[in-house]
């Protein structure tokens, strides 16, 4: 175990620790653009060069490893020198434009030029190298290799954590440029990750582009619930409208966020976002739309099933399971869900697409009910005339009602999910509107906080639950989330 | 004296045997790997490339407990301007440079050799295989060479044109398939080189040295030279010079000899401006220094330059040291790998101010301003590449101030007084 000086503070370290991360652990931070905590170190931009005595040369904190008695320096002048001079050097052949650049605000050219720098130019714009600009490159990036830096932070991020390969360097010297390889697209699942780590603005984000000056932007840590995996993430957002979702990296969970996931904030600015309750195909406003379904549900009492989702909180299901047990009064309700679950693709996408699949366990424990296959033989046979559930799990008993006669009433927040033949369909605060408790594939437990609010009257999945017990004569008394929770261990 | 290694006859197999060829081979076979290596550094043989790092020593690196293959590489991409020794020693001997693989391949453990040759050398490599082929059928290449038990194949793989490639690691990159790009340092060659193997990567002159001090020992090859500049070295002239060409002469022999005895001195009536002593990366001499200096790596250090690959670049006084400098600069520019900041852009940058000065639109404070940009490159990179550019830019700025200021004012220079005249 090394014990080294940097900057007149000692550390002890663990052998094979760069100078980079022992300097973070004493709070000291060294500019850095082509090193990534977790991509392989490459040691070409020389931003990080630092003063080792002894050593006759500066040396890059990225790939120098502490050894017993260095002593390093990150403030010298050899060292502001330096990072002087590369910073001068990234910038000669850059185009200089922040003004339309979605980086600006969060480039790191800018920062530590601000830092580091804050040197005239003394390179002729006419000089300039040109490279190609604003190239779609994939499905969900722009590529503008006139502001690139080539730290290979992409080219690596494909080749080590997509293991797909798609980008190079090409050519060389100044006229070096980042490309495709023949043959490749750029669409590996994960690739809005290379526009987080691109330092600068050459890759930019095809959905955020031009949407909003980031220094706009508000930061709402909450989770993503595009399938089991709940990775952590930052929501991005301006006057109640999300912008972007970037990952929030924790060692539990995730560094990185998959391209489908980081798009699901998009159902809720979706066309077809439900504001009103559909009784069949017609939008009518949510009181009528409640009254009308409360009312069939007490026609066909003693015939009403209820059926929970993973793709609800627990506090939703929960809810639910009050509503079958204790103001329909049926035992025809089910919170049986058995989806395999684990990273499928060996970096975060989940098997199990729903998010909640865990979740929904507890609520079983707690209320009981009946099976799946069970629920589905009844609603068959003929038995259940009104099911009431949210919509992606009612696809889940798609064949069971099939000509089974059964009138289904669904909760759903985006007009695409209501199955076909839903009779009626309620909407509710979707998961980045509300609160939500929620349970991933690990076991961890994952409370969303809400960057945004629903729509007008739209209301949280339980309190419009409460709403129906109560339409019904027997109110379940849910004030909050959290009183659907109590009787619940998990 | 006589040469060692610029011999003439010998390069077919049956003449190199006549002169004793494959004997010091089968005299190593029959010492202890560790002899061998006490031998080359007996002899104080340097690195022949350019560094001038004891091959003995390098060879001693290789971790004596390190399971699994060990490469030896011959680093034949020749490609340092002014440089053409390494290709005048395949043409001619090319069987030394087979023989100290051979000899090095068994020091070091190594089963396997590489020649990394210079892609525009297509003759040299075509000579080399036939070479090898021919050291084959004899048996001091392949399997249980001279009945030894000692395995050693040799392979010859040719560069694409990149002057990079030439650095150890690019070259390294390069024969395994790669971009032709340097690695970062550690892990050194010695430890994790060729397909992340142990790895001894020597200069063509300083393995076709090793049968030599095999033969006659250490002790005789150290006792040519300066001492610490031991041996002989190849140094090729170019210029303005009578009998240009490659030259064999001991370290330590006077520039001044070997341009006016070896070289027949300067065509009439041109005079000595300046020399680049070591290729065109080693900071250029003035015509005085020059003349002053020695040939070995001690005095070239002292006089603010390097011995470098021995590649002498005569320069008389009606060349200009701009346009020269902006030659150098094209080249480098040309040559950078692109991957570390400083001289991917410092390369292109330094160009583009010497070309305001060769158009005559450069300014008095763009000579500083080459100096400064050159400044930031040096000793800030992953490989000497940016030094190999910053070097002459400093020398030539310093050295040779009056000729930027006359070209900033916009005065014609000498070559270009030259024809007008």
């Amino acid at each position: 175990m090394p014990t080294i000086t940097i900057d007149g503070k000692s550390i002890e370290v663990e052998k094979g620790t760069t100078l980079l991360a022992a300097a973070q652990k004493l709070g000291i931070y060294i500019p850095r653009y082509c090193y990534h905590p977790k991509l392989s170190i490459s040691g070409n931009c020389r931003m990080c060069l630092v003063e080792v005595e002894k050593a006759p040369k500066l040396l890059t904190a990225c790939s120098t490893e502490a050894a017993e008695g260095m002593v390093v320096r990150t403030t010298s002048d050899k060292v502001k020198a330096a990072r002087r001079d590369v910073l001068e050097y990234l910038l000669i052949n850059h185009p200089l434009d922040c003004p339309i650049c979605d980086q600006a605000g969060e480039c790191g050219l800018q920062d530590y030029y601000m830092d580091y720098s804050l040197a005239r130019s003394r390179f002729s714009m006419a000089d300039k190298v040109r490279r190609e600009k604003r190239r779609p490159i994939g499905p969900n990036l722009v590529l503008d290799n006139e502001r690139c830096i080539l730290c290979t932070r992409c080219v690596r991020f494909c080749s080590e954590v997509t293991k797909t390969s798609e980008l190079e360097v090409m050519n060389r010297g100044d006229h070096s440029y980042i490309d495709l390889k023949e043959g490749k697209a750029l669409d590996n699942g994960y690739s809005l990750n290379i526009a987080d780590i691109c330092p600068v603005g050459a890759f930019t984000s095809r959905d955020f582009r031009f949407k909003q000056r980031v220094w706009f932007l508000k930061r709402t840590k909450t989770v993503c619930l595009g399938c089991a995996t709940g990775c952590l993430v930052e929501a991005h957002h301006n006057e109640n409208v999300i912008y972007r979702l970037v990952p929030d990296p924790n060692p539990e969970t995730n560094t990185w966020l998959c391209d489908h996931g980081r798009l699901t904030y998009k159902a809720l600015q979706a066309g077809d976002r439900l504001k009103k309750g559909v009784i069949k195909n017609g939008l009518i406003e949510l009181e009528p739309a409640l009254r009308e379904a409360a009312t069939r549900i007490d026609e066909a009492r003693g015939a009403v099933a209820v059926m929970g989702s993973p793709w609800l909180s627990i506090e939703d299901n929960a809810a639910l399971a009050r509503l079958a047990r204790d103001s329909v009064k049926t035992g025809d309700y089910c919170f049986d869900f058995n989806f395999e679950q684990g990273i499928k693709d060996g970096i975060l996408i989940n098997k199990d697409q729903a998010p909640n699949t865990a979740g929904v366990r507890p609520v079983k424990a707690a209320y009981g009910g009946i099976s799946m296959g069970e629920l589905a033989g009844r609603i068959a046979s003929g038995k259940i005339k009104l099911l009431l559930t949210e919509a992606r799990a009612a696809a889940l008993l798609k064949d069971a009602l099939k000509d089974s006669g059964t009138r289904v009433v669904v909760f759903a927040a985006n007009r695409g999910e209501i199955p076909a033949g839903a009779y009626a369909t309620l909407p509710y605060a979707a998961y980045f509107e509300t609160p939500g408790t929620f349970i991933n594939y690990q076991g961890l437990r994952r409370r969303t906080t809400p960057p945004v609010a629903a729509p007008e009257g739209v209301k949280p999945l339980w309190d419009v639950v409460n709403k129906l017990a109560s339409y019904s004569g027997a109110s379940l008394g849910l004030d909050s989330g959290d009183d659907a929770l109590k009787g619940i261990s998990f | 004296m006589e040469n060692i290694l610029l011999k003439d006859d010998v390069a077919g197999l049956e003449a190199y045997f006549a002169c004793g060829g494959y004997k010091p081979l089968k005299k190593a076979l029959g010492l202890t790997p560790a002899e061998v290596i006490d031998e080359v550094k007996k002899s104080n043989l340097r690195g022949r490339g350019g560094a001038g790092f004891p091959a003995g020593l390098k060879w001693s690196f290789i971790p004596k407990d390190a399971q699994g293959p060990r490469y030896l590489v011959c680093n034949a991409d020749e490609g340092e301007p002014g440089t053409f020794k390494d290709r005048e020693l395949m043409r001619k001997n090319p069987h030394a440079l087979i023989e100290g693989m051979a000899i090095a391949g068994y020091a070091i453990g190594a089963a396997h050799g590489y020649i990394y040759i210079r892609g525009e050398f297509a003759e040299e490599a075509e000579l080399l295989e036939h070479a090898v082929a021919a050291a084959r059928a004899k048996g001091f290449i392949g399997r249980n060479i001279l009945g030894s038990g000692f395995d050693f194949e040799l392979f010859i793989h040719r560069g694409a044109g990149a002057y990079i490639c030439g650095e150890e690691t690019a070259l390294l990159e390069s024969l395994e398939g790669y971009k032709g790009q340097p690695r970062l340092k550690p892990p050194f060659p010695a430890i994790k080189g060729l397909f992340g193997s142990p790895t001894v990567m020597n200069n063509v002159e300083t393995l076709a040295a090793v049968p030599a001090i095999i033969d006659k020992g250490g002790d005789w090859y150290a006792s040519i030279g300066t001492g610490k500049s031991a041996g002989t070295k190849l140094f090729c002239v170019s210029g303005p010079v009578n009998k240009p060409g490659v030259y064999e002469l001991p370290l330590g022999t006077p520039l001044r000899d070997l341009l006016e005895k070896n070289c027949g001195g300067l065509k009439p009536g041109k005079k000595l401006k300046a020399v680049i002593p070591g290729g065109s990366s080693t900071p250029v001499l003035t015509a005085g220094e020059a003349l002053a200096v020695k040939l070995d790596y001690e005095s070239l250090a002292a006089a603010g330059s390097m011995l470098g690959s021995g590649a002498v670049i005569v320069i008389d006084e009606s060349q200009c040291m701009v346009g020269l400098l902006r030659v150098l600069a094209r080249f480098y520019h040309h040559e950078s790998c692109g991957q570390c900041t400083p001289c991917r852009e410092g390369c292109g940058w330094i160009e583009k101010i010497l070309n305001r000065f060769e158009e005559g639109r450069a300014e008095m404070k763009d000579i500083d301003m080459l100096s400064s940009v050159a400044d930031g490159m040096m000793g800030r990179t992953i490989c000497p590449l940016a030094d190999a550019m910053a070097m002459p830019v400093l020398s030539f700025v310093k050295k040779f101030r009056a000729e930027f200021e006359a070209h900033a004012r916009g005065e014609t220079c000498a070559r270009r007084a030259g024809p007008k005249a």
